[in-house]
């Protein structure tokens, strides 16, 4: 086993800021070395254990798992801080990460096998599970408790043993040697010998040697190393001072950089004095043999009764199943579900379908909405079991590719749900499962350019204005591309990381690319274990408060546990939304449940045909509208392949033009063998679906579906030239027994191969279909229930709520402001269901308290005026402010002139009433007359706020984030025209390639990866009527890139492209910034200005503050 | 044998011989190679000033210096028209300090040795400039 040294206390980036070794550098290094084993001991965790013993083991490195912990004292009784000044040892800095940190001494431990392993997983569990909020340590109890399995190494100079070493004081230092050695059993505890070459460490090293001699102690070298290579000592010291909150040098002040992977020899040469210690790494490595069992899988318990198995429950519920779900039942449906309980007996998994089953149930039970998705969709058996709600049998959806009888895999189900009500799921899964057997999946969240700037100028010791000015602006890149980006985006021209002064940080960001930056909480990835879950994964709190899992998906399904993904879906929270409010007001009979309706109404598929899908789950995009207008879908099998045409890897082998041409007939059905035209009849033609790959191998070649699954895998993998001729080889081999024709064969392959890769599951497409048609329909009959819902889950889907509320009024939605007397919490339909009530909770500065307040004296009575409502809610002066600007209490009260307050007025007399309120706790009785000071006179009498509509406008957006009075466009409709301007609305109208000019506000604007590699900018703008769709090419794009990332309203000239084979789309020659201006020249608001208040974002519809002023970004006059 | 291991095995003079402490050069030097190590005397790299430090003298001149591939240290450098022959290496220890400030940056790996002259140097590689220094001596 390697030359003569193995490297047992090594920390990587999963140190989190004391760490800079990337796992695979040091996994290669080590192997260039001759090492035979490695080992990680990063702080407090195993975050990156998993990772790096599956590539160890793929490269013949052993990996020895560990981890560096942080112990409570041992030399002394009691807390460091109670001992006299003079007796104490100074505490090194705090490690880990989040709320897994803690200060106190460092011990490292490695792991000898599994038992040591999943001591050593209980052992971090109870420590970071226990110290929620204060320091997580070890305690002495819990050391010698999780013992068994570890060997124990004294640890670094920030060891107590070292740290006593280090500052003379011996005698501490044995009894905490003594106390330590207590804790592990006999010869499984090492004192750590460090040399880092600096004036005392032969001293250090020494004494250390000297003690565990008269200890009786072995001693073993290490280097603590934090680096791959010398070089890479810069990275470690960004990490740690950024960490750290500091700038360079950071917390630990060392005296050179010898924290790096030595090679053997070199760690000889240090420890020339001490062979032994060298030697005993080798020993140390033999001891540690951890076999983790990767491959096989753990399935929590299902509930089975008493003489069942899970087969036979799950057998039993899937044929009652079929009966419920096929009326009649059909042949190949028996065959089928007969097909895939026998596979799924064979492979071992219906315990897993049974959990799954469990789950989905409660959801049912409680009227909770949920639907299953991703490859299960093509399995029977989930179907039958009320998992996924797309018959595969009419969809023709392949098992095979789902669950491969070739190859056992975990399978994997998705199920989303109403996310209002997910909680009430997860609440469940706790309870059914036990919460010692339940954790959140974590989710390593790594540098892009950006956090990699913002790091390296931090720990550079920039301020945070200018921090915020080099990472701002910056595309969302690796960080490893930043020179090439900074050279050649167009809107980086003047980025001012240009500059040559800050090309330290350029170098040393680029550097820091991948770096894992912090531990997140997957959205809704749940492991479920029979056994307790702290004996396969540490664990710790998240943020969110959770528990969670130290590994990621990926470490999860390698360990063979059960993940469920419990997503939640607002559109599902929408759709029931939207089914509630229309029941209300047109009873429970007038609604149907959209889920249940067959997929056959004209008028849904006319709306998604027509792109009027703003709001419609996966058909709104801005591309996906513009291919609902190319493809002109007309049955359900049409929006399935719409879903599945506007993805990635469609896009890139460019399926969509030769699908739609096809489709219209501009172009001929052709496939090079007849077999393949049943299968691909659907798609004309087209590989679109992994299903059909399947089909086409079967069809051609005579694999059965398990093989040609395979086959599929193994082309979607990056194969090697080598792997790929042998895969070819085979399949005309199969083919030539069928006598198909070598040239005709040697054809499909290449057509297979040219898909493979970028087919879309069709289960998955299905899955999402299903909500699809329901969103549409219910946008179809309900627009204003489905608007105001959709409003109320905010924030969700393509666009934002401004665009949603304005897309409501393009269709002759009424959108009402909030009023106190009128609205509720959430945004509410009139009786007559023309009209939308913005709901209070989205004003700023509305509080919970305020709302209540508000709901409970308005059932008293309705508010009079300003005076009654302040005595009666308590509102606060901002609060109270913010509505009366967004017109909350316009209408009420009666000034000296006879009519109601102006908004002006309401806002003089806000501060004296609130005053009076103050002093006297009562003010106004009866008083109907108020007499405010003097004020702006009247904007607009025609309107009893007394306001302008760009004055309203500018509150409107300022405060809630719509534009209920107008679109800020509307205001300049005169200066647009005389420009020449042509609006949304009337583009269908024009023919292909004319110039236009039009005029929009950036909704989103999209730079996706090309085939070609250049780089083409999608915008979606809104003028007053409706939605433009701009396409800027690279040419355009060097030129109007700043434009476009500074600015929000565009003034676009270019050319239309309105043909039925690419669609509505104006393709851009220039883009120059447009400023909206009021009669008087003032720039109007076209942004949210500030947040939604102290409800949050998350309730709030209209979401969190956009990122610059707007005095910024609207500056420069077009 | 831990540390000051020649100071603790120094077996004194037998009676009746001159009050020498040692009996010969080989006896005096890994004597005063353990003395030198300990961290009591300052290294001269640690020194600021020409002057600082009660035992060490900062120097700093550029100095040639002989290597020695086989022990990977310096064998002999020289200094004011003299030549040292190294006899003895008593340690080494690195220096890395402000890499972010080009003005204030020093990356060094240094050696004390002992000159056959019985004098004691510390001498540094400078890694930035590829230079021997000699960083000082102590008295």
């Amino acid at each position: 086993m390697g030359e003569s040294f193995v490297h047992l206390h090594v920390h990587s980036r999963f140190s989190f800021g004391d760490g800079a070794a990337d796992l695979g550098n040091l996994i290669r290094r080590a192997g260039e070395l001759g090492m035979g084993a490695l080992g990680l001991t990063d702080h407090q965790g195993l975050y990156g254990a998993l990772r790096f013993y599956r590539a160890a083991k793929a490269v013949g490195v052993r990996p020895i798992l560990g981890a560096e912990i942080v112990v409570e004292s041992a030399g002394v009784s009691g807390e460091e801080c109670d001992l006299p000044p003079d007796e104490r040892l100074v505490l090194p800095a705090s490690v880990g990460f989040g709320r897994a940190a803690g200060s106190g001494f460092h011990l490292t431990l490695l792991v000898k096998d599994l038992g040591g392993y999943r001591n050593l997983c209980r052992l971090l569990s109870r420590t970071h599970v226990r110290s929620a909020t204060g320091q997580s340590v070890v305690t002495l109890g819990d050391l010698a408790r999780y013992s068994e399995g570890l060997i124990a190494l004294s640890g670094c100079p920030g060891g107590e043993v070292g740290s006593a070493v280090r500052t003379g004081r011996l005698a501490r230092a044995r009894a905490a040697l003594t106390r330590l050695t207590g804790c592990f059993g006999a010869g499984d505890f090492y004192v750590e010998l460090m040399h880092h070459l600096t004036p005392d460490a032969p001293r250090y090293v020494a004494a250390l040697a000297a003690l565990a001699e008269s200890c009786g102690l072995p001693v073993v070298a290490t280097n603590n190393v934090h680096y791959v290579h010398a070089a890479d000592f810069r990275i470690h010291d960004v990490l740690a001072a950024s960490s750290a909150g500091m700038r360079l040098p950071g917390p630990y002040g060392r005296q050179n950089a010898e924290l790096w992977l030595k090679p053997p020899a070199e760690m000889c040469r240090l420890f020339a004095a001490y062979p032994q210690a060298c030697e005993a790494t080798l020993e140390i490595a033999e001891r540690c043999d951890l076999d983790l069992g990767l491959g096989s899988f753990h399935f929590p318990a299902a509930e089975i009764p008493h003489g069942e198995t899970p087969y036979s429950v799950l057998s039993k519920a899937a044929w009652r199943g079929l009966e419920e779900h096929y009326q009649p039942v059909t042949s190949p449906a028996v065959a089928r579900l007969q097909h895939e309980l026998a596979v799924i007996e064979e492979l071992g998994f219906p315990e897993y379908f049974l959990v799954v089953k469990e789950i989905v149930d409660f959801a049912s039970r409680e009227g909770i909405r949920y639907s299953g998705r991703g490859s299960a969709g093509d399995s029977i058996v989930s179907y039958v079991l009320g998992i996924t709600g797309a018959d595969p049998i009419a969809h023709d959806l392949l098992f095979e590719r789902f669950l491969n009888p070739a190859r056992r895999q975990m399978p994997d189900i998705d199920v989303d749900f109403d996310s209002a009500r997910r909680d009430e799921v997860i609440d469940f899964i706790y309870r059914r499962f036990g919460s010692a057997h339940v954790a959140m999946v974590a989710t390593v969240n790594t540098m892009t350019a950006r956090s990699a700037v913002r790091t390296a100028a931090r720990a550079f010791g920039y301020g945070i204005d200018e921090v915020n000015a080099l990472s701002r602006h910056l595309p969302w890149v690796s960080a490893h591309r930043l020179r090439e980006v900074l050279a050649s985006y167009p809107e980086c021209r003047d980025h001012p990381l240009r500059e040559p002064r800050h090309a330290p940080v350029v170098e040393i960001a680029e550097q820091l690319d991948g770096c894992p930056m912090h531990l997140g909480t997957h959205l809704g990835g749940f492991i479920i274990t029979r056994e307790p879950i702290d004996t396969w994964t540490p664990l710790q709190w998240a943020a969110k408060g959770v528990v969670v899992s130290q590994y990621d998906k990926d470490d999860v399904e390698a360990l063979g546990l059960v993940k469920m993904d419990i997503l939640g879906l607002r559109m599902h929270s929408a759709i029931t939304e939207t089914v509630a409010l229309a029941r209300e007001r047109l009873g429970a009979d007038a609604v149907p449940e959209p889920f249940e309706l067959p997929h056959d109404d004209p008028r849904v598929y006319d709306t998604i045909a027509s792109a009027d899908t703003v709001g419609v789950f996966q058909l709104e995009s801005s591309g996906q509208r513009n291919l609902n207008t190319r493809l002109r879908a007309s049955r359900f099998e049409d929006v399935i392949a719409a879903i599945s045409l506007f993805r990635p890897g469609p896009l890139e082998a460019e399926m969509i033009t030769p699908f739609i041409r096809r489709r219209h007939g501009l172009e001929e059905v052709s496939v090079p063998h007849p077999a393949m035209a049943d299968v691909l009849s659907d798609s004309y033609g087209v590989i679109v679906y992994q299903e059909q790959v399947l089909l086409v191998a079967r069809a051609v070649a005579g694999f059965d579906l398990a093989e040609a699954d395979s086959l599929r895998r193994a082309m979607t993998k990056g194969r090697s030239r080598a792997e790929m001729a042998h895969i070819r080889g085979h399949f005309l081999e199969r083919a030539a027994e069928r006598d198909v024709d070598a040239d005709v064969a040697s054809e499909v392959f290449r057509q297979l191969e040219g898909f493979a890769a970028y087919g879309f599951n069709k289960a998955h497409a299905a899955c999402f279909a299903v909500v699809s048609y329901a969103s549409a329909w219910l946008r179809t009959y309900f627009p204003a229930e489905f608007a105001a819902a959709i409003l109320n889950n905010e924030p969700m889907g393509f666009y934002t709520p401004r665009l949603v509320a304005n897309d409501a009024r393009r269709h002759g939605i009424a959108l009402l402001s909030p009023h106190v007397n009128e609205s509720q919490e959430r945004y509410t339909v009139t009786p007559d269901g023309a009209a939308v009530r913005v709901g209070l909770r989205d004003v700023h500065e509305m509080t919970r308290r305020l709302l209540g307040a508000v709901e409970r004296e308005r059932a008293v009575r309705p508010f009079r005026d300003l005076a009654d409502f302040l005595r009666r809610t308590c509102a606060e002066a901002h609060a109270a402010e913010s509505l009366i600007r967004i017109g909350a209490l316009d209408g009420l009260g009666l000034s000296e002139a006879g009519r109601p307050a102006t908004r002006d007025e309401l806002l003089a007399l806000l501060p004296e009433l609130k005053a009076t309120i103050a002093r006297e706790s009562v003010v106004g009785d009866d008083v109907l007359l108020l007499a405010p000071g003097p004020v702006r006179p009247v904007e607009d009498p025609s309107h009893m706020s007394g306001w302008s509509r760009a004055r309203r406008l500018s509150a409107e957006l300022e405060l809630c984030g719509l534009s209920l009075t107008c679109h800020p466009l509307e205001l300049a409709n005169t200066d647009l025209r005389s420009r020449g301007v042509t609006f949304a609305r009337d583009l269908p109208a024009l023919p292909d390639r004319t110039k236009v000019r039009v005029c929009g506000v950036r909704e989103r604007a999209q730079t996706p990866r090309t085939r070609s590699g250049k780089r083409t900018c999608f915008l979606t703008l809104e003028d007053a009527t409706g939605l433009l769709d701009v396409v800027v090419f690279e040419n355009a794009l060097q030129r109007a890139g700043e434009t476009i990332v500074k600015h929000r309203c565009y003034l676009v000239e270019g050319t239309l492209q309105n043909n039925p084979e690419r669609g509505l789309a104006i393709v851009a020659e220039s883009v120059a910034p447009y400023t909206v201006r009021t009669a008087s020249g003032t720039p109007v608001r076209l942004r949210r200005g500030v947040p939604s208040g102290p409800m949050g974002p998350s309730l709030g519809g209209a979401g969190a503050a956009e990122e610059e002023s707007w005095e910024q970004a609207e500056g420069p006059a077009a | 044998m831990g540390r000051n291991a020649a100071i603790k095995q120094y077996r004194s003079l037998p009676d009746g011989l001159p009050l020498d402490l040692f009996d010969s050069a080989e006896g005096l030097r890994p004597v005063v190679r353990d003395l030198l190590a300990t961290p009591w005397l300052v290294r001269a790299s640690e020194l600021r000033r020409p002057g600082d430090g009660a035992l060490g003298r900062r120097i700093g001149d550029p100095v040639p210096v002989s290597w020695d591939a086989s022990s990977r240290s310096p064998a002999a450098f020289a200094w004011r028209g003299c030549l040292y022959d190294v006899v003895s290496i008593v340690q080494t220890w690195t220096v890395e300090h402000a890499w972010w400030d080009a003005e204030s940056r020093v990356s060094q790996h240094c050696w004390r040795i002992v000159a056959a002259s019985g004098g004691t140097y510390d001498l540094a590689f400078d890694r930035l400039t590829g230079a021997w220094v000699l960083l000082g001596m102590q008295d």
